[in-house]
């Protein structure tokens, strides 16, 4: 910029020459300048305001703009989602066949306490105190005046716990919605559901996740939010799974057990009606582990999945139905009973003398060990292990319940041709009642082999691999129908149902070796009706002793045989079964019409 | 143009300034707070001497206030201008140390009869000291770093202690309302250009270090920004505000549910219904047209400062005027912004409308001021 000067030489001489004053020039050139210099302050002014106008106007339009699109919006209700899904989503119910409910979800609250917020913490902890009587007064005091910023009090709350909190008006106490798991039905079918506990917690939710039974075993069906709330419906009958309970119950005490388990199955679909163990507990409220001792002595313990034991007699149909198939003997086929049978250093008798010789059929019915063992010896070690194999004696239990799995039957380490003899009466080889019903399912249903299962499934009732053939298991029927009629359990004749089955007393094993004199394990397994059977009936007894005729009787004709008769007695019915005149032909010999 | 160049004789004097008094501003901040009254009875369920009764004494006293200052000549308030910025200090500072805390902050000086809200005055005793920092500055030096240095201090001095609060959002308005004052001032374009060059740099190093070892913020921080992009993703915690005006607006359509009608807002699903959120309100019960017909108003009033500071050739009155214009423009803007989900939820007041002593008491006086500078501008051929 040039300047102009204030003072220009040639004017100012001008000026004098005119004798004007020359200062009048510079006081002139000062205003002109002053003025120029205002204009350009007042442009650059102008400008700027411009550029600020110009943003104001932008956001008056963005301001607008946004206003008219909202106005011309649907109002949306926001979801509540995105903060973990998977925990926010609820856990399926589960339900019995017909859709009564077993297992569902109940809506609570947890407690916890924020102390930086607490009013008046020692009156907080005072009226805590008085509304839950669990919890210390004392130590509530600590926490709450302690460094802690955050501690749960509860886990659920009740609902009239909840409003005793809220009366206490405190704002530092604070609750968490909680969704918990509920069992309405109690013990009823503990040890099949097992139990739900949380997983990870927060505190606007908790993970709800299985702990045991099917809950844990179908943790992740049962999570899946895709399910989206579709119950889980399980094979069990509720009414008839109340019933059997009732009964076992009332049975264990007669007979002075201190366990016992009850197993109906379908005999075509494996699908469990009833599953119970006994003791039993509340699955709302599990007990703790034992951490020493037995487990077995837990109420935790299930018997029928988890208990192995040698099951007795009761496999010595599976010995004679071997030997049926494969035609080493008829049921008309005389077997030696000469007592007692000697193999190396050991000797194998029956519990009766029953003479030179008895029929197949007779073995079954009179439960002869030495003409079982006869029979296995025949059949030999590999074969017999393969039969038992078929019809699933020597695996786990593939059943929907978490404890399965890990239940491997005990088998001999060398399976020698004594251990064929001792198994084909039931010993040496220890199995879980649910593994003695699944092959009596096999053995009676015209031969295939059946897989225990716990859900609900129309397609489930394809036949699975032939174990025998249909000729062998109707003939086996019809023995099993007389060791009820003139054998061993006689108790379990219920009229109209053509109860047929098998008794079992193996004396149990000492830990330390060898077997107890006094306490068996008394077993009874059972199919009605006998000729065209619909469900397997397994009952066991751990330790039964009960006082009849003056005499102190242990066997499973005493024990477990009239439990389960008085189990079909009362759940028949509920299957839907009416009571039939049975057909008096196509069952062999008939001696008696007792 | 000083003051001191003008002869002040040419200026109305006696009772001769209310006929130079803008009575159409009056009438302009009479509507808007109207506005106000209406919707404070609506969202108080009816209930008028809850918030709408006190809200209108505040009004009258403003009014009075505003006379007062309006008639004492604008020279006087522009000496004044370093002691109220300094009072205005002195008040912030007696806050840190006695401040009467409320909703986890600590803002106000109870003095009895009122609350008062020291970072309220704050914001326009800035932009009286700027002013008059530059009409006291020559125009040719407004560039010069060091003369720079002196505003930022000025602007930074107020926002260290308002953050201390915490108050984000009046720290905000502060550095704006400043940095607004500075530009009209006409400081070279290139420190502004600096400073928002600054500004994305910074938003962009943050926002890329996401997820690298070098992450300059806290994981609950981006989370923060997350739920302002999209609060739907949180919309019953940080999201639940604008959630909830969002749906008042959008129920409200274009005529709005009617007068009382609203039940976003009157339902209480938004706790701070009669302050920061009360556009929900009238945005619902009036809709587009109401919003829109609030947002006029308000750029009217923009509109006459703009043209009373443009006309004004004193520069401390020009200044002043404009300054405040700006200032009041971003406390409206910004409430909107936040309301509408545009901005993040900071606390700030819709001017003139939301609840709140100190805020309306402070903008009535800057309004006074505004009149007396339009009052008392030179007028040409005095000399």
């Amino acid at each position: 910029m040039t300047r102009t000067p204030l003072r220009p030489l040639a004017r100012i001489l001008q000026a004098r020459a005119r004798g004007e004053n020359p200062d009048a020039i510079e006081r002139e050139n000062i205003r002109i300048r002053h003025e120029r210099m205002r204009d350009r302050m007042r442009l650059r002014a102008e400008s700027r305001l411009v550029v600020l106008a110009l943003a104001f106007v932008m956001m008056f339009g963005a301001a607008g703009a946004r206003m008219a699109v909202l106005a011309s919006t649907e109002a949306e209700e926001p979801r509540a989602g995105g903060v973990g899904p998977a925990i926010l989503a609820t856990r399926a119910d589960i339900t019995d066949r017909n859709g009564r409910i077993l297992a569902t979800n109940l809506v609570t609250s947890s407690l916890y306490a924020q102390p930086p917020l607490m009013i008046d913490p020692e009156r907080a902890a005072r009226e805590l105190a008085e509304i839950f009587p669990d919890l210390e007064e004392e130590t509530l005091r600590k926490q709450f005046t302690g460094k802690r910023k955050f501690l749960w009090i509860k886990k659920k709350l009740s609902p009239e716990q909840q409003q005793g909190v809220h009366d206490i008006g405190e704002p530092g106490l604070l609750f968490g919605p909680r969704e918990m798991r509920l069992y309405p039905n109690g013990r009823l079918a503990a040890h099949v559901l097992g139990g739900a506990g949380f997983g990870r917690e927060g505190v606007h939710s908790a993970e709800v996740i299985g702990v045991a039974g099917i809950e844990k075993a179908l943790d992740v069906q049962l999570r899946d939010p895709a399910r989206g709330g579709t119950p889980l419906r399980l094979s069990l009958d509720l009414t008839v799974q109340a019933a059997a309970r009732r009964v076992l119950e009332g049975g264990m005490k007669i007979m002075n057990a201190k366990g016992a388990t009850a197993i109906l199955m379908d005999v075509r679909t494996g699908e469990l009606v009833s599953l119970v163990s006994l003791p039993d507990f509340d699955p709302n409220d599990r007990p703790v582990p034992l951490l020493k001792g037995d487990p077995s002595d837990s109420p935790l313990f299930n018997r029928a999945v988890q208990g192995r034991y040698e099951l007795g007699s009761t496999f010595k149909i599976f010995a004679v139905a071997q030997a049926l198939e494969e035609g080493i003997a008829t049921p008309q086929t005389m077997v030696s009973t000469q007592g007692p049978l000697r193999w190396g250093k050991y000797r194998i008798n029956d519990f009766h003398n029953f003479g030179k010789e008895l029929s197949v059929t007779e073995v079954i019915v009179k439960s002869s060990n030495i003409g079982t063992a006869r029979l296995a010896q025949q059949i030999g070690a590999t074969r017999q292990r393969a039969f038992l194999d078929r019809l699933g004696l020597l695996q786990p239990v593939p059943v929907e319940l978490v404890e399965a799995p890990a239940i491997h039957p005990l088998l001999p380490g060398n399976w020698s041709e004594l251990s064929a003899m001792t198994i084909s009466y039931g010993h040496g080889l220890s199995a879980s009642p649910l593994h003695l019903a699944a092959a009596y399912a096999a053995l009676v249903n015209g031969g295939t082999r059946v897989t225990p299962t716990l859900l609900h499934e129309a397609g489930r009732a394809v036949p699975g691999e032939r174990v025998i053939s249909a000729e062998t298991s109707r003939v086996v029927r019809g023995m099993l129908r007389q060791v009820v009629q003139r054998g061993t359990a006689s108790f379990a004749e219920v009229p109209g149902y053509a109860v047929g089955g098998k008794t079992g007393s193996a004396d149990k094993p000492r830990p330390q070796g060898g077997y107890y004199e006094d306490k068996v394990i008394a077993t009874f397994a059972s199919v009605f009706p006998a000729h065209d059977p619909a469900y397997v009936l397994v009952v066991t007894l751990d330790e039964p002793n009960i006082t009849a005729l003056g005499e102190t009787r242990r066997t499973a004709g005493w024990t477990a045989v009239p439990v389960s008769a008085e189990i079909i007695r009362r759940v028949a019915p509920l299957l839907d079964m009416r009571p039939e005149i049975e057909p008096g032909d196509g069952f062999g010999v008939r001696l008696t019409g007792n | 143009m000083s003051y001191l160049e003008y002869r002040v004789t040419t200026v109305p004097h006696g009772l001769r300034k209310v006929l130079h008094f803008n009575w159409g501003l009056l009438l302009l901040l009479a509507a808007v707070a109207g506005f106000g009254f209406l919707m404070l009875y609506s969202v108080s369920g009816g209930n008028i001497d809850r918030w709408s009764a006190p809200q209108m004494q505040r009004f009258g006293l403003g009014l009075v206030l505003m006379m007062i200052v309006a008639f004492v000549p604008i020279w006087f308030w522009r000496n004044m201008s370093v002691l109220a910025y300094g009072v205005s200090m002195l008040l912030l500072v007696l806050v840190e140390f006695m401040g009467a805390t409320g909703m986890g902050a600590t803002r106000w000086i109870d003095l009895g009869f009122m609350r008062l809200q020291p970072s309220e005055l704050t914001k326009i005793t800035l932009v009286m000291a700027l002013a008059a920092y530059y009409d006291w500055l020559d125009i040719r030096k407004v560039s010069h770093p060091f003369q720079v240095l002196l505003p930022l201090i000025l602007i930074a001095l107020p926002m260290a202690l308002v953050l201390r609060q915490p108050d984000l959002g009046t720290a905000l308005l502060l550095a704006m309302g400043g940095g607004a004052v500075m530009w009209l001032a006409g400081v070279h374009w290139l420190y502004f250009a600096m400073v928002m060059l600054a500004g994305v740099g910074t938003v962009g190093a943050v926002m890329a270090s996401r997820g690298t070892p070098w992450q300059l913020i806290k994981d609950y921080q981006f989370r923060r920004i997350d739920t302002f992009l999209d609060p739907s993703t949180d919309p019953l915690g940080a999201g639940y505000h604008i959630t909830q005006s969002k749906i008042a607006l959008g129920s409200g359509g274009w005529t709005g549910r009617g007068f009382m009608q609203g039940t976003q807002s009157r339902l209480n699903f938004l706790p701070e219904k009669h302050t920061d959120f009360i556009f929900t309100t009238l945005a619902e019960e009036f809709g587009f047209l109401g919003g829109i017909s609030l947002l006029s108003l308000y750029a009217l009033i923009i509109l006459f400062c703009f043209a009373s500071g443009l006309r004004n050739r004193d520069r401390f009155a020009s200044l002043l005027t404009l300054g405040i214009a700006s200032a009041f423009f971003l406390f409206f803007a910004v409430n909107m912004s936040m309301v509408m989900g545009l901005a993040p939820v900071v606390g700030v007041p819709l001017p003139l409308v939301s609840f709140g002593g100190s805020a309306m008491l402070v903008l009535m006086i800057a309004f006074g001021l505004v009149q007396s500078a339009h009052i008392h501008r030179p007028r040409q051929g005095g000399r």
